[in-house]
Parts: C-alpha cells; structure tokens; sequence
C-alpha cells in the first residue's frame, strides 16, 4: 500500500478521497490552488500545498505543480479525482517517469482507451452492442444506400467532428440529399477534413451506465448499474441504481456482458461503460469513463463498498478483495447533485460566499460537500456544490426520503438548483420511472419548477 | 472622474513633505492620484494579478493586493504546508456566530512585502545573497526548481534584502514567502480606503 497519496482535486471530491485515505491509515496531500486556500480539504487535511494561482491550467491541470507538489510532500502516488487530469495518458505518463503511482489506469489502458471511435470497435469485437453506423460516405449514392440499410433517422457525422459541428439529423432519403452538402461544408470549414459518416439517430434513450473493478491480476467485478437519463443540456443532475428502465434479468445480462467485455479488453482499475438504451430496451455502448465517477456514492449506497478505497487498492497492485458473488446490492439510492446555478437566469453558474448551511439527516440519508458557513465560492470551477444521496429499501421510499432530505437541505448565500430537484422528484414521469436523457431539455426546467410548486 | 478621499489626501501628504519640489511633480502625484490610481485599484481588484505599477512623469505608483489574496500570501513557519488558519473549523465550533474577522483587513497595514515563490518547487538563492543588500524590482534573487526547470525568484521592489524565509533547499509551494525586502523609505506609504479591493498604494520615485 502507498504510504502518502497527494489528492490533486478540490471541491468535495478532495473531501472524499481524504476520508478515504484516513480510514485506509495512508497519509495524504491536499494539492490546492490560491481559489481554495480555504477550502475543507485543505483546511481538514494534515497536510495541504499550494500549487499554483487560481486559473486552473497553471494549478490543478498543470502537471509539473502537481508532480512537483508531490515529490517535495514526500508522496507516492498521485490521485487525480475526477475532471482536470483524471483521464490523461500524457500525465499518467509523467507521473510515472517519476516514480510516482497515478491512481487510476496504467497509462498503456488510458492511452488504448483514449480514442472513442476505436474504444467503440474493440468492445464491439468483444460482444457489446454499438449505435449502428456507416462506413466513410464517399458520395450521395452511397449515403442513401448505407441510410437505408441502418434505417431513419440518422445522424450525419464529421468523422473528424466534436462539439455537435456539421452534425444534421435526418428523417428521410430527401432530407439527407439536403443536408449533405451543407455537412460536407461545414465539416471542411471546421475540422479540414470533410469525411461524413452516418449513425443511427436513438430517439427517447435513457442513459444506463456499468460500474467495473477489474484488478492487474485478472479479477474483473461489476457494482451494478446506475441509470443518469435526468440531464439538463448533457449534464447530469439526478442519479439513481438500479436503474428503472431495465429488468433485473436485463440488468443481469448488460453487467455481466460489460465485465467480460472490459476484462478481454484488457482493462485496469475502476472504470464505468456508459450505454444508452432504447425505447425497446436494447443497450449501446456508447464510451468508457476511466476515473471515479461523481454519481460513484449511489452505487456505494446499495453495495456497501468504499469504492473509492477499491480504487487505491487496484493502484496500489492488490488483488480485488471483493468477489463477484459478495456483491449484493440492496434497495434503491438517489443522487441529487446540488448546484450554484440561477433558476431565474437559465441555471447560470452562480459564485458568493455561503451564509447558512445546514445538511439534512435521518435514515439513509448521505451528504458529500465542503461546504461551510462562511466559504466563499469561487467563480473558477464548476458549479458543484454538493451531493445529496438517499437510500431506502424500495424506489418510491427512496424518492420520499429524496424530498424530505431536500426539504431540510439549506444553503443560503448563492442560489441553487434545490427546487428543480423537488420539482423533479414530483414530476409523473420520474415517479413513474420514464425519465429519457431529452426531456430536461425539450420540456425546459421551468416549466418542471412552476408545476412542482404548485 | 470621482475622486477617492484618503487617496487624494494622502497624496497632498506626501507632496506637502516634498514642496520643494517642481510643479512639475504635484502635477505628475495630482494624475497618479487622480485618475490613474482609482483606475489601476479598479484593475487590480478585477485581475487575477498581484501587483500592478504605472508611471507618470518622475513618480510611479504601486499597488499591491494584501497578504491573503495575492502572490504575496504567505504560510512562512514550521508547518509550511499546514493550513494555518481552519475557519471553517473555527466557525463550526464557535459559540456565537460572529463574522470571523477578515484576514486580509487586519494583515494589509504590516504585511512585510516579500519575494514570493513562483512554483512548487526546491528553493536556491542567489550566490552571495546577503541581508542588508540593494535590489531592484525585477531583479533575479534565486530559483525555485520544478523538476529540473528554474523558475526565477524577483525581487517585486527596489529595496533592502531582509531576513530570509526559506532556506536553501528548501521545499517551497507556490506564493511562498521566501525574501523579506525592505523599504528603503517606509513613510512613503499610502493606504487607499474606500476601493473594493484593499490595496496599499505606494508612492516613490522611480
């Protein structure tokens, strides 16, 4: 086991993987910025450093004051949270090269994991199911050949693309000979390169996602699965296992074929293999996250298991203590995560100082913050606040406990997104476990608030 | 162009101990004063910098963001990577619910100025460094190594090397204090109130 892990994150993440280490008996660094001088972890840590001004490129994403930071601490390895360096090969490289250990993949799985589209083909060859797509289109005869054979509505796709340029969603032969060119087009001025290529377009999905642990030493376990299809523009806002859109053979089946796909694969360390799923019930892989997840809690909630102390121990070269058959998750856990966001101004980020806080409590009732009466929220990073998570033996008491422990949950000083969660809560749809990954945003978040306040 | 009181009087001040000077010079204090420092504390208030210096004429101005909320942020002692100061810690276990006081109120009037560190790192001073030595702002007064790369240590002022904070091979995080660097002159001080960034205005010669 390491003997001293620097925690190169802020926010309650650093919090988290603080508890973590403390109840491990293993030292830790809080690495943190000019912004978070005052934060929680820094101020809880037995050790904290400063590495860097507030802007996060010359602190929390400049791997030099990171390593550096680690290296004059005394540290062995380097725990990167979620976000920032999380995920990047490169870094993962250069701790290394030091020495170090970074808590999260060996940078060889980062890096033959890192590209998307070739993820996609790798876990195809090891039997997960992928959004049917076409091969490069090379005119528009063949766009209209390889359209039908995977069947409208289709999504055309820059192959060079990202960030939704030159992408046109197209419902029939017609619509598709319009649009090509204007794709062709755009994705020449965008990216210089105007290969196009077709994807089935999946209409009412929900968002399910398998959580893996898979040790050096050819252990690979699933936690389950958590369905995340309540989003407000891709952004996740509430969490829950198991998730509602499946069946529990279904259920069985994706976690089963997902842990056997990451293992072929070669996979190592904690890792979530995000699916969307159709109206039909249907799964697609859709990419890897190789961090710790911010929705992690829920699945600790129904599974009992420190997952991020699993974490640092699959870093650390052990083997898993947890078999697949010790696994038994019980009842149901919600996530809601609380947000400085403005309801009146389209949930734009919010920064001030908190002036009241006060956590909710009772049974099964979690929350994950550094907040503190008197912290000064920066205007720096994200608008996480905290996270709020209930469980309860059964979906309808978890959903109670949600909006009882919601009611009680105070923050005073900036304004939240607390009422958008209450007025989910009571929302049809969601109590009836028919949330798709669109509907935040084709409803729109006020409409959900007025009727939940009613 | 609103004028800022303590500014404005505090600049006669200063011009009242130098009447021997030309008109030229009140001209040159009256526009720091005026208009560039309202300005400039404006500026330094809504960057991310720590200092910032203009100069009109003979005279310059410099403004300096408090201990606390700049480079200048110090955790000398000890326990350099100990947080010093556990508010939150405090404000839970406290008995009323007073407002801590503010830090950067209470330390802005002695905050010593410093040469700072600029990155995490190992810290080497200049050969030869001694306390007692001048220095001009800018100038080079060691390194601080971040895995094999030196980044420069400066002096912020012209000035008196003071006492050392650091010593040599020592592991410093970033803002570190690791220079104490004396004012040749430390009545030419000038506190400028009523801004929405406390800043202390120095006024000098250039």
């Amino acid at each position: 086991m390491f003997n001293k892990i620097l925690i190169a994150n802020r926010g309650e993440i650093a919090l988290r993987i603080l508890r973590a280490c403390r109840t491990m008996g293993v030292g830790a660094v809080v690495a943190y910025s000019e912004a978070d001088r005052d934060s929680l972890a820094a101020q809880l840590a037995d050790e904290a450093i400063c590495i860097g001004p507030a802007d996060a490129r010359r602190s929390y994403l400049s791997a030099p004051a990171v390593i550096s930071s680690a290296i004059v601490t005394g540290c062995d390895a380097i725990h990167p949270g979620y976000g920032f360096l999380a995920e990047d090969e490169g870094f993962a490289e250069v701790v290394r090269a030091h020495g170090l250990t970074f808590i999260g993949p060996p940078p060889e799985v980062l890096n033959r994991f890192a590209s998307k589209e070739a993820t996609r083909r790798l876990f195809e060859a090891h039997g997960l199911h992928t959004i049917p797509g076409s091969e490069m289109l090379r005119d528009e005869a063949h766009a209209l050949v390889e359209a039908e054979r995977i069947g409208y509505p289709v999504m055309i796709k820059p192959a060079a693309g990202g960030g939704g340029k030159g992408m046109r969603l197209v419902r029939s032969a017609r619509e598709l000979e319009s649009s090509l060119k204007v794709s062709r087009s755009e994705a020449k001025a965008g990216f210089g390169d105007d290969s196009l290529y077709l994807e089935k377009y999946l209409e009412e999905t929900r968002h399910v996602e398998v959580q893996v642990a898979v040790d050096r030493h050819g252990n690979a376990i699933h936690l389950g699965e958590r369905d995340c299809s309540v989003q407000r523009r891709h952004q996740k806002l509430i969490e829950e296992t198991p998730s509602p859109a499946l069946s529990a053979t279904a259920r069985q089946e994706l976690c089963q074929k997902a842990v056997k796909a990451v293992s072929k694969a070669g996979y190592e360390s904690l890792g979530t293999l995000e699916f969307l799923v159709d109206g039909k019930g249907d799964a697609y892989f859709i990419e890897i996250n190789c961090r710790i997840q911010v929705e992690h809690t829920v699945t600790e909630m129904v599974t009992g298991i420190d997952m991020v102390r699993m974490q640092i121990a699959i870093a650390a070269g052990e083997r898993l203590a947890t078999k697949q058959s010790d696994v038994a998750p019980r009842g149901h856990a919600i996530q809601f995560r609380i947000l400085a966001e403005d309801p009146s101004t389209d949930f734009q980020p919010q920064a001030g100082e908190i002036l009241g806080y006060l956590t909710p409590g009772g049974p099964g009732v979690r929350m994950d913050s550094h907040l503190y009466p008197g912290y000064e929220v920066p205007s720096f990073y994200d608008s996480l606040l905290g996270k709020l998570c209930v469980w309860a033996p059964d979906r309808a008491s978890a959903i109670a406990r949600g909006d009882a422990a919601l009611r009680e949950l105070l923050v005073d000083g900036v304004d939240t997104n607390i009422e958008l969660h209450r007025a989910i809560l009571a929302n049809q749809i969601f109590v009836d476990g028919k949330m798709t990954t669109n509907l935040l945003d084709r409803v729109g978040s006020a409409p959900f608030v007025a009727a939940g306040s009613r | 162009m609103p004028q800022q009181p303590s500014t404005r009087a505090s600049a006669s001040g200063a011009t009242a101990r130098l009447d021997a000077r030309t008109g030229r010079d009140h001209k040159a204090i009256s526009t720091l004063a005026d208009d560039l420092l309202p300005a400039l504390v404006a500026k330094l208030a809504a960057s991310g910098l720590g200092e910032i210096e203009v100069r009109e004429g003979a005279w310059k101005a410099r403004l300096r963001k408090p201990a606390g909320t700049g480079r200048s942020a110090v955790r000398a002692g000890a326990e350099p990577y100990h947080a010093p100061r556990p508010a939150a810690l405090e404000h839970a276990r406290a008995e009323d619910s007073r407002p801590r006081p503010e830090p950067a109120e209470a330390e802005a009037e002695d905050a010593p100025i410093m040469a700072t560190s600029p990155a995490v790192g190992v810290f080497q001073p200049r050969k030869g460094l001694e306390a007692g030595m001048q220095v001009r702002a800018g100038e080079r007064l060691g390194t601080v190594d971040v895995l094999g790369v030196r980044e420069e240590v400066v002096s912020p002022i012209d000035g008196i090397i003071g006492t050392s904070l650091a010593e040599s091979g020592e592991p410093v995080e970033y803002g570190q204090g690791l220079i104490v660097i004396e004012m040749p002159e430390k009545s030419g001080r000038v506190e400028v109130g009523q801004a929405e960034q406390e800043a202390a205005a120095v006024l000098g010669e250039a």
